[in-house]
This record gives structure tokens, C-alpha cells and sequence, in this order.
């Protein structure tokens, strides 16, 4: 039984080394597929981590009028903090409304000197609302248009959701270009297999009829073609990984200056997720591996 | 030994290539199969490894029906019936010993066992000085020995020669024959499939004559009718 094993793990080894050429091919388009399959789930993780930042970044500010007691400003963020679906409401001075003003420009020499010309500060204070789900955005302005307060001045319900939902679809066309590439890419897969081991089969035809010839079982005869596509899926998964993690090495510090403040580190996630992410891919590139090469090896091998 | 009982195969263009076949043949016996090209030798050849079915009738090897053999059953059957064929099937990339060996390890012997049986057979076959030497570096008769003991290595009851002269030259034909004679001395049935009158007529054993898928003669010691 072992022994028995052991040969058809030597002749699946062999039938790999001694169609070298074709086996170089076969893992080729294995790296390419992967590859492309993890390029895809990084452009997935980047959407999906802008988008979630972005929603993160989508408040409200209603701006206060001038001179206002502190006991009436508190009132109203009270109120705004009962309403349904507010998670945080945050009062900003005028101070540290000028404070955020001057951080925000301190590289635009002419709006700090246009800043210095006025006498006071032009700025006003304001409450901040920021929504508990960003997709029910609608229903918060609805419900804050319905509060009408002395102490409002103005109120800026800029539409984040026109961008949110810009972002949503995005992501999706990319989530859905990635689903068809990598579909496309598996089906060539499956045929490269297919090939691969119709081709190895036709090299190892004599072979083939001396073995049906001196009764070996035919458990035996088809092994080692399908151990063989077990040997690309590996090799495949394997210079993958070893390709991959450099170029992710490479792309993270424009990855960082690109999505500055959005803390998108694909190292870590490829890192932190590095069993599954491999695991899953080397299962599904085994089992349709495997798959090509059965139906290859049931079709070919009655020589 | 083996019994084909009223046998009927044939193939898609409705030809008969074996009709209502019936023959015996008994343990040791030496037979010779002789018809003319089309005659249904080859598919008589084919249907007793297993290689094709029979239409209708049946075939038996001792006490074993194999006219409807699983394809999981087949390889048991060929390992009791050494087959040779007149193209030898050696792998030109594999020594002659190595070929004999190859039959051993795709069938999941030990090492062990292997460099015990090759050796043997390859003297038996008159070998044993070029046991090393590949396919292309020794005569057709030479090859054709390769082949006889790699159809000896699992000891099979029954030697299955189909027309194992046809590629030799007169000589190594006769040496052929001789050590199929040699082999069925020592107990094996020997059926030998050919076209050689020469050879037939020499031996003088019994010979089976096809047509038409038909046994048309069955003489014990007999000639080339044909």
C-alpha cells in the first residue's frame, strides 16, 4: 500500500519533471490566476476600506447664532441626542472652530493673511451630529429639519449620501469586474489543467498500455496524473505567495500617501488572514485541478 | 483451461468477428491460432485479456467466467495471462531489465521481490548478459525475450502470443519458438497466434484454424491449412 504510494508519488513527480515545458506553462497561468484572484481581493479590501472610512466621515452641522448662553446650546444638544439614530452629537467652539480653520489651511499663506486682516473671528460655533448608519441619512435631516430652535443659524446638510452612494456603487462594479475576471481566469485554469494532463497522458501513452497490459490496477494508471495536478496546485500557490508578498511590499507606502488617514494596510490583513486567504485558494485551485485532471484522465487514459 | 462457448463479437460495420465460437483448450497444451488476416484471431486475442466484450456467448478461464469482467476486475485477469505481442511494447527508455521490472513495481511489489524475480527471469529467457542494455541496443529476437519474461513475471497459467515472430528474421524466429516450447514444458498453456506456416508446420502440435470468425478445423497435430 505504501509502497504502492510512495510509486505513484515518484511517477507523479516524474511525469511533472519530464514534461518540464508544459508543466512551467500550467503553473504559469496557476501564478497568473492567483495572482489576479489576490490582486482582486486587495482592490476589495481598499474599496471596502474607503468606503467604510468615508461613512465614518459623514456628519452633520447645525451652526449656532452668535452671543448664545452655554445652558441653551446644551439644551439643543440634548435634544438632538434623543433623536433616533444620532450617535454622537459634539458642540465646537468658536475657538475651536478657528482652532480646525488654521490646522486646516496653515499651507495657504493667503487665507491665513486674509485671517489676520479680520479683527474677530469670522467663525461660529456649531454642533456636529454624527448619524449611528450612514444609509438611513435621509431620515436624520428629516428629523433635524423638524427641530426648530432660536439658537440655529444656519444648518449644512451637505449631501454625503450622493457620495456614499457613488463610492457603494463603485465598489460594487469592482466587486463584480473582480467575480467575472476571476471566473474567467478559473475557467482558463480548468482548461489549462485539462490540457496539461491531456497532453502528459498522450507523452506517457506507451507506458499507459504496458501497464493495462501487465494488469496494473487502474487506480495506479490514473494516480499519478492526478497527483502531478496536485504538484502545480502547490507550486502554484506556493511562487504565488512568494511573487505577492513583495509586490505587496512595494505597493503599501503608495498605498499609504495615496489613502492618507485612511489606515489601509494590506500587509497586515494578508498577514493576519494568511492561513485562510492561502488555505482557501490552495482548496479551490486543488479541487478544480483535480476535477480538470479526472475528467482528463477518465477521458485519455482508455488507450 | 479456457472454453469460448458459442462467442459472438461484432464490430459497428456489422461484420462478424467472432460467429457462434466454440474451442477448448485443455491445461499445458502448446495450440497454434492460425487464420487469415480478418479471420477474428485478433478479437479472440482481445476479448481472453479482457480488452473487448463479447456480444453474446461466453469465455471461460478455469473455473473463471470473464465474458462480463468490472474494469476493476481486469487487471487480476491479465496478471494470469502473459500477453506478447509482434511490436514487443518494451519502453525504449528503460533498460531490459528495467522493462521486466516495470510490470513488478506497477503492480505493487517490494524492491525486494523485484531484484529477486528479474534476474531469474532474464536467465531463463537467456538474458542475463544484457540485462543492462536498452531496447535499441539489442536484436528484435533479444526484445522479444524482454517481452516473454515480463509476461512470465507473475507466473501466469497462461502464455498468449500474438504473432511473436512477425517482426524476426527466420533465426531468431526458431529461438522464439524454442523458448515458447521451453516455457510450456514447464507447465504453461501456450497459445500462439501466427501467420507462420513454416513455424506451425515444424512444431507439429495442435493447431486451430479460423475463418470467418468460425473454427473451421481443429487438428492435434496438425499443418497450416491455409
Amino acid at each position: 500500500m505504501f509502497l504502492s504510494l510512495a510509486r505513484i508519488i515518484k511517477f507523479g513527480f516524474q511525469d511533472v519533471w519530464r514534461n518540464f515545458w508544459l508543466s512551467l506553462a500550467t503553473i504559469m497561468i496557476l501564478i497568473l490566476t492567483l495572482f489576479s484572484v489576490n490582486l482582486l481581493l486587495s482592490l476589495k479590501i481598499i474599496g471596502q476600506a474607503a468606503v467604510d472610512n468615508l461613512k465614518n466621515r459623514v456628519d452633520i452641522s447645525i451652526y449656532l447664532r452668535q452671543g448664545v448662553s452655554e445652558d441653551k446650546i446644551m439644551s439643543l444638544k440634548a435634544r438632538l441626542a434623543n433623536l433616533n439614530n444620532v450617535q454622537e452629537v459634539k458642540y465646537v467652539s468658536q475657538a475651536e472652530a478657528l482652532q480646525s480653520f488654521q490646522n486646516r489651511h496653515q499651507n495657504n499663506p493667503e487665507i491665513m493673511q486674509a485671517l489676520e486682516q479680520l479683527d474677530k473671528n469670522p467663525l461660529t460655533s456649531s454642533l456636529t451630529v454624527k448619524p449611528v448608519n450612514p444609509d438611513n441619512y435621509d431620515q436624520l435631516i428629516e428629523d433635524l429639519n423638524k427641530i426648530q430652535d432660536p439658537v440655529i443659524d444656519s444648518r449644512n446638510f451637505q449631501d454625503n449620501k450622493e457620495l456614499l452612494n457613488k463610492i457603494n456603487s463603485v465598489t460594487k462594479k469592482i466587486n463584480d469586474i473582480a467575480l467575472a475576471i476571476s471566473l474567467i481566469f478559473l475557467l482558463i485554469m480548468l482548461l489549462v489543467i485539462f490540457n496539461s494532463v491531456k497532453l502528459a497522458i498522450y507523452s506517457h501513452r506507451q507506458e499507459i498500455v504496458i501497464m493495462k497490459l501487465v494488469g496494473a490496477s487502474n487506480f495506479f494508471i490514473k494516480a499519478p496524473f492526478l497527483f502531478s495536478s496536485l504538484i502545480y496546485t502547490l507550486a502554484g500557490v506556493i511562487l504565488t505567495a512568494v511573487i505577492f508578498y513583495p509586490f505587496l511590499s512595494l505597493l503599501q507606502p503608495y498605498l499609504d500617501t495615496f489613502f492618507f488617514g485612511y489606515n489601509i494596510d494590506l500587509l497586515t490583513y494578508f498577514n493576519k488572514n494568511w492561513w485562510q486567504i492561502m488555505g482557501l485558494q490552495t482548496i479551490g485551485t486543488g479541487l478544480v485541478n483535480l476535477l480538470a485532471s479526472y475528467i482528463a484522465v477518465g477521458k485519455y487514459s482508455k488507450i | 483451461m479456457i472454453k469460448f462457448n458459442q462467442a459472438c463479437k461484432a464490430y459497428l460495420s456489422h461484420t462478424k468477428a467472432l460467429d457462434n465460437l466454440t474451442l477448448h483448450i485443455k491445461p499445458g497444451e502448446f495450440v497454434s491460432i492460425v487464420g487469415q488476416s480478418g479471420s477474428g484471431k485478433t478479437t479472440m486475442v482481445k476479448c481472453l485479456i479482457g480488452e473487448e466484450r463479447l456480444d453474446s456467448g461466453q469465455i471461460l478461464v478455469g473455473d473463471w467466467d470473464i465474458t462480463r469482467l468490472s474494469s476493476n476486475e481486469i487487471p487480476y485477469l491479465r496478471r494470469q495471462i502473459g500477453v506478447i505481442f509482434q511490436d514487443f511494447k518494451l519502453l525504449p527508455k528503460k533498460t531490459l531489465a528495467e522493462n521486466v521490472a516495470f510490470a513488478l513495481q506497477v503492480c505493487g511489489k517490494s524492491n525486494k521481490k523485484i531484484n529477486a524475480v528479474v534476474p531469474q527471469l532474464m536467465k531463463i529467457v537467456g538474458l542475463s548478459e544484457q540485462m543492462d542494455r536498452y531496447p535499441h541496443e539489442v536484436s528484435g529476437g533479444e526484445q522479444q525475450r524482454t517481452a516473454i519474461a515480463r509476461a512470465l513475471v507473475y507466473q501466469p497459467k497462461i502464455l498468449l502470443a500474438d504473432e511473436p515472430t512477425g517482426n524476426l528474421d527466420s533465426i531468431n524466429a526458431e529461438e522464439i519458438i524454442e523458448l515458447l516450447q521451453k516455457i510450456n514444458k514447464f507447465g504453461t498453456t501456450v497459445i500462439l497466434v501466427t501467420h507462420n506456416r513454416e513455424i506451425v508446420n515444424n512444431l507439429n502440435r495442435r493447431v486451430l484454424t479460423i475463418s470467418d470468425g468460425k473454427l473451421v478445423s481443429d487438428q492435434a497435430k496438425g499443418k497450416y491449412l491455409i
